[in-house]
Formats: structure tokens, sequence, C-alpha cells
């Protein structure tokens, strides 16, 4: 074996996070590509429980450190933790989930170790890298493609003479790696190497974090609401996904507003959606709502602000007030059923 | 109890200009105008609320060229006391490894100079790299806590600070020791628009030009040199939308026009 690609594992309610299986589905492609092993890192308290489980997912090997000081994440004792197991196992690239954890944890972890790290990936392949100055050729190098300039541009990042390689990967790209029992892999367990000052550091005080219980995934219509709607334009946010058949979405904002549940947020924190059509009711379009929504079909914007940034990634957009627009479509789409 | 605080400020290529690119598909950065990094804007408000509320001094801190010193002022028109600006020509090429070890350097030699400080803040992503990483590299590079995408700071006291923290679906209070890194969200803290005699008065503010070697940096840890990532290509991304804007003002008419490009193009809504 030539080496390792380890994914860093994000534990939530007792189970592995969706969104890291999907990485160490493409992590285990990318590995065998390259003729590597796949493993995973799992860090937290009562995480031991869940290492067959990402075995039964693909992974070769799970090294875990199980801990009841790491029982709510908090970003340096996790550090300590993880990095230590990345220095012992020595993995050729280790690979995070672009999430609030993963890009706040990662970047710690490799200035720790020295180390270069690509964010927010929207893919990753493995190859060869000849460095044009010297002629050299580097293998198993990871290919971090990533958008740049607010996603205006596209950059191939390399990370040719460190190692580990590292980056986070944005949720939502891969599938979900199908679950077979009959896998077998090694568990290795380590003991948490934390420095006192890395406890006494920080507290958490509260996580209030919903789980959601409406997938929009599957919807191949959705109208989405924003804060520019409050309670009133929701009503007919809401009308106008019922006389479509749509499902309805949200930005981040409306859903701290108490407009509707986190169920229905769109967006880096919230779901990923490529329905046919998605209709963008008074939300503005900041770069953390588009990243859950821009590879969606058809996208048409309501918003009174012409220099919203949402009409530069719709296709067809109405520049007026969403109280006098939306009762007119609801009343022309009604009428046809 | 007053407090020291650094503010992390990029001056990037002004994000609502287009992209150039060289010949050789590296950015043409030259020609641009700089502004601030529209994010690093809430970060330096949330300092300039913190000076008025227990009192000390605020210091931006930039890793720019030169020219970067008039985009700078803005910052000292909101309210900054004074700036420093890192430019050398050996920084040039510096990945986010490399530029938050050089920011380091900087606040460190900030430390001796204040007499401590208590806070640093950066915003959560630049306009043009959108990592994030700075924060937490800094973090690690000083040797204490960081906190990204910082909602609003709660409280301060005890040598500590609570802040909120977004995480999906909610939120997390995180009470951290003192000094610490957060890397401020551009949710709670609405920049401040400076009033025509903030202009005049930042005039009279020093934007200090520091070299590597003001700042104690090892020159093999920046630049080409201490970077362990590399670009190796760059491309447009084609936006493949229609971008139809209607802007009529009676919405029965603009309703009817969009109707009408729906159907027209055979969008799926059943029009
Ligand atoms: C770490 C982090 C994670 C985040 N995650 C997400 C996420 O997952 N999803 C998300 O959406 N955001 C997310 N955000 C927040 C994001 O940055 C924006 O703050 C948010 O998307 C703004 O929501 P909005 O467009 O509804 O509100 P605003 O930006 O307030 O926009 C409201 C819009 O409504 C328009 N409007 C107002 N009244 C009317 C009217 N009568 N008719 C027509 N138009 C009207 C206004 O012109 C304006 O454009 C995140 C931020 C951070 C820092
Ligand atoms: N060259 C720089 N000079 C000063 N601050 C910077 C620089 N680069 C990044 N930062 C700070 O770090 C934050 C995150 O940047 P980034 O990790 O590049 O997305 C920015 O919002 C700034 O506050």
């Amino acid at each position: 074996m030539a080496g390792k690609l380890l994914v860093y594992v994000e534990v939530l309610e007792g189970t592995p996070a969706e969104h890291s299986l999907e990485l160490l589905g493409k992590a285990k492609e990318l590995a065998t590509k390259a003729g590597l092993g796949v493993g995973a890192i799992l860090v937290g308290h009562g995480v031991r429980r869940v290492a067959e489980e990402v075995v039964y997912r693909g992974a070769e090997e799970v090294h875990v450190v199980d801990d009841p000081r790491l029982a709510t994440y908090s970003v340096l004792p996790y550090t300590d933790a993880a990095a230590e197991v990345i220095r012992n196992v020595g993995p050729e690239i280790v690979l995070f989930s672009a999430t609030t954890t993963g890009r706040e944890l990662a970047p710690r972890i490799a200035a720790r170790l020295r180390t270069g790290i690509t964010a927010d990936c929207t893919d990753v392949d493995i190859g060869d890298w000849v460095d044009p100055a010297t002629g050299r050729r580097y293998e198993r190098v990871l290919y971090q493609l990533r958008p740049t300039f607010g996603g205006e541009i596209m950059a191939a990042i390399v990370t040719p003479w460190h190692r580990p390689q590292m980056a986070t990967v944005r949720p939502g790209l891969f599938p979900v790696p199908p679950r077979d029992p009959s896998r077998t892999g090694r568990v290795v367990e380590w003991s948490a190497e934390i420095e006192e000052s890395s406890l006494e550091a920080a507290e958490v005080i509260e996580v209030r974090r919903e789980t959601r219980k409406v997938d929009l995934r599957s919807a191949r219509i959705i109208v989405a609401g924003g804060r520019g709607c409050g309670a009133k334009g929701f009503e007919l946010v809401r009308e106008l996904a019922k006389a479509l058949n749509a499902e309805v979405g949200a930005s981040r904002a409306a859903v701290d507003a108490g407009l509707i549940p986190y169920d229905h947020q769109v967006g880096l924190t919230g779901q990923t959606v490529k329905p046919e059509v998605y209709i963008a009711v008074g939300i503005s379009g900041a770069i953390q709502h588009v990243v859950g929504m821009k590879d969606s079909k058809v996208v048409i914007a309501v918003n009174r602000d012409p220099e919203a940034p949402i009409f530069r990634v719709a296709d067809y957009g109405i520049v007026g007030d969403l109280f006098a627009v939306l009762p007119k479509l609801i009343e022309r789409l009604g009428k046809r059923r | 109890m007053p407090m020291n605080v650094v503010v992390l400020v990029k001056p990037v290529v002004d994000p609502k200009a287009a992209v150039r690119f060289r010949p050789d598909g590296t950015i043409d950065r030259s020609a641009a105008k700089l502004v601030v990094n529209p994010y690093d804007k809430h970060a330096v408000e949330a300092a300039v609320q913190l000076k008025e509320r227990f009192g000390g001094r605020v210091v931006s801190v930039s890793m720019a060229p030169p020219h970067a010193a008039d985009a700078i002022r803005e910052v000292l028109a909101m309210g900054v006391d004074e700036a420093v600006l890192l430019s050398d020509p050996r920084l040039a090429g510096s990945d986010t490894l490399a530029t938050s070890y050089a920011l380091s350097a900087v606040i460190r030699r900030l430390e001796q100079r204040l007499g401590g400080v208590d806070l640093v803040l950066c915003g959560i992503e630049t306009s043009d790299s959108n990592t994030g990483h700075i924060g937490p590299e800094v973090g690690e590079w000083l040797g204490i806590p960081s906190v990204s995408y910082v909602d609003r700071i709660l409280e301060v006291g005890d040598g500590r600070v609570s802040v909120k923290r977004l995480i999906e679906g909610g939120y997390a209070v995180v009470r951290v020791k003192l000094p610490a890194v957060l890397s401020i969200a551009g949710t709670s803290y609405q920049p401040r628009i400076p009033s025509l005699r903030d202009v005049l008065a930042a005039r009279r503010k020093q934007v200090a030009v520091w070299s590597a070697d003001d700042a104690g940096i090892d020159p093999s840890l920046v630049g080409i040199a201490g970077s362990p990532t590399r670009v190796v290509r760059m491309w447009r991304v084609e936006i493949k939308r229609k971008g139809v804007v209607i802007s009529e003002a009676d919405p029965d008419r603009a309703v009817d026009r969009l109707l009408e490009e729906l159907r027209k193009d055979g969008v799926p809504l059943g029009v």
C-alpha cells in the first residue's frame, strides 16, 4: 500500500454524519484509483460505537479517539486529538467536510502540522503533477478544485511536497455509499493527547442544533422565501408553493427570524438542492445561500432591489414588490388548475 | 476594562469589477482598484463597538501591496485608531499558511508595543479567496483559541469572551479565554457609514507601512517558498443563466411577461 487517505468523520446524534459518509464514498473512489488505503478518523465521546458503521460504508481502518473530555466539539481539544492521530498515522491525504466544524477545525490542524489546506472544494481528484519550474514529477497529488472570487473563477490547487495534503469538501455533492455489513476493517483506538490548556481555553455553554425532517433534495419545484418576506410574505410563498405543487424553501435569515423552521433552509448551513425550478422571493442572494441552490435548473427571482445579487444567478427576475407580484402569480398559476 | 483589539483587514480587488486574467493564466491584480474586503467591515464594526464600550485601542493589520494604503483609510474613518500595512515583495505568492504566519508576526510585535492584545478579529472570508482559514491559522501560530462564524459577541469579562457561533441548524454559545481570535460573520454587525467628519479625521491617522523585517518575519516561511499550496490553473466559470430581468412598474404586466418567457422557453411550471 502506497499510503493512506483519511476522512474526518463527524458524528451527529450518535451516527456518522451523512456528509461525512458521502465524502468517504468519494475518498474510496480516489484511493482505489491511486492505490491508497482508505480510512476514517472519529473524534468525540461515544464515537467508538459507530466505528463498525463507518467500516460498513467503506473504510478499511478507523482511527478512534473516544474520550469524555471530547463530549462536545471545541476546536482546540479536537485539534490536539486529531492532529496527534494524523501525525502518527502519516497519511498522504486528509479530507474534511466543509461544514462549520470542518472549516474551523481543518485549518487549525493544517497550521499545526505546517501543511497546506484548500477550502470548500467542489471536486477532488488524484494524479501526477509535474512542477513546471523543475520538471520534477510528483505522484499521488490531490487536485483540489474550488470556486474563488465569489464563484466567478474556478481554481485547481495542489500541495505537492507537504504531507498530508488537506482539504475541506463541500457537502451534498456525492452519493452516500451503500451500507455493506459484510465488510470488515481494522479499528484502532487512540488515547486522547489533549493539553490541559486546550480544555481550559473554551467552554461550550449551549448548543442549539435542530435536525431536519424535511428533505428538499428530491423536490421538483421549490418556492423559497427570505427575510424580505416577513410573516405576511411567507403566507404568499406558501400559497404559491401550493399552487405549483412545490416545496417551500427559505434563507437562513428567514429561519433565524423565526418565519419558518430550519427544515426548510437552503444554503451553506442548510440543504443543497437541485430542483427543476427554484423561485427565490425576497432573498438577497448572499453567497452562503447561493451555494445551496446554484445548481437548480431554472432560477426565478422576485426582489424589489434591482442590485440584489440573486439576479446575477437567476434566469428570470422580476424587480418589484413581492406583495404586488406574488398575488398575481398565484392568481395566474392557480387559475389554470 | 479597556481592550486592545487587532482587526485583520484585507484590501482586495473590488469584487464588483470583473476578474481579469494575464495571458499566462494568472489573475491580473495590478490595474484593479483595491477596496476593503466587504466581510472585514463587519469585523471592524465589532471592534469599534468594543472600543466604544470598554475603551482601548483598535489597530488594523493588512498584508497587501503598498498602494493598498488608500483602501485602508476607509476603516480608519470607521473608527480604527491606527493601521499597519505589511508590505514586502518577499510576501508575494503567500498562501493561507504563510499569510497567517506573517500576520501573526505583526500581531506579536503589536502585543509588545501596546502592552498586550486582548482580541484579534477577522472577517469570515475574503471575497477573492473565500477560505476563512486565516482566523484559525492565526490562532494556531499565536497559540491562542479561535472561534469561526461568530454571529455576535455576547459578553466580555473575567478575561473571557462569550460568543454566539453559527452552526448547521442553529448556534452554539462558546466562552473562550482571552486573548482569542474571532471570525465575525456578516450577520449582526452592520458596518457604519463614516460621516464626512470621520473621513477628514481619518486623514490625520497613520497607515504605518512595515517591511517583513519590521515584523521580525522569517523569510523562509513566507512567499512562494513558505507556501505549501500551488494554484496550478484558474478559469472563468460560465454562468449559464439567461438573465432576463423584468422591471415593469405594473405587477400585472410583469407577471404576464414572466409567464410568457417561461412558456416560450418551456419551463416546466405548467404554464
Ligand atoms: C456561517 C454562515 C452560514 C450561513 N448559512 C446560510 C445558509 O445556509 N443559508 C442562507 O440562506 N444563508 C446563510 N447565511 C446567511 C447569509 O449570509 C445571509 O445573511 C442570508 O442568506 C440573507 O438572507 P435573506 O436574503 O433572506 O435576507 P436579506 O439579505 O436581508 O435580504 C432580504 C431581501 O429581500 C428583499 N426584499 C425586502 N422586502 C421586499 C419586498 N417587499 N419585495 C421584494 N423584495 C423584498 C430585499 O431587497 C433583500 O434583497 C450564513 C451566514 C454565515 C455567516
Ligand atoms: N492579506 C491579509 N491581510 C489582512 N487580513 C487578512 C488577509 N488575508 C485574510 N485576512 C483576514 O482573514 C479573514 C479570512 O480570510 P481568508 O481566510 O483569506 O478567506 C479575512 O476576512 C481577513 O479578516
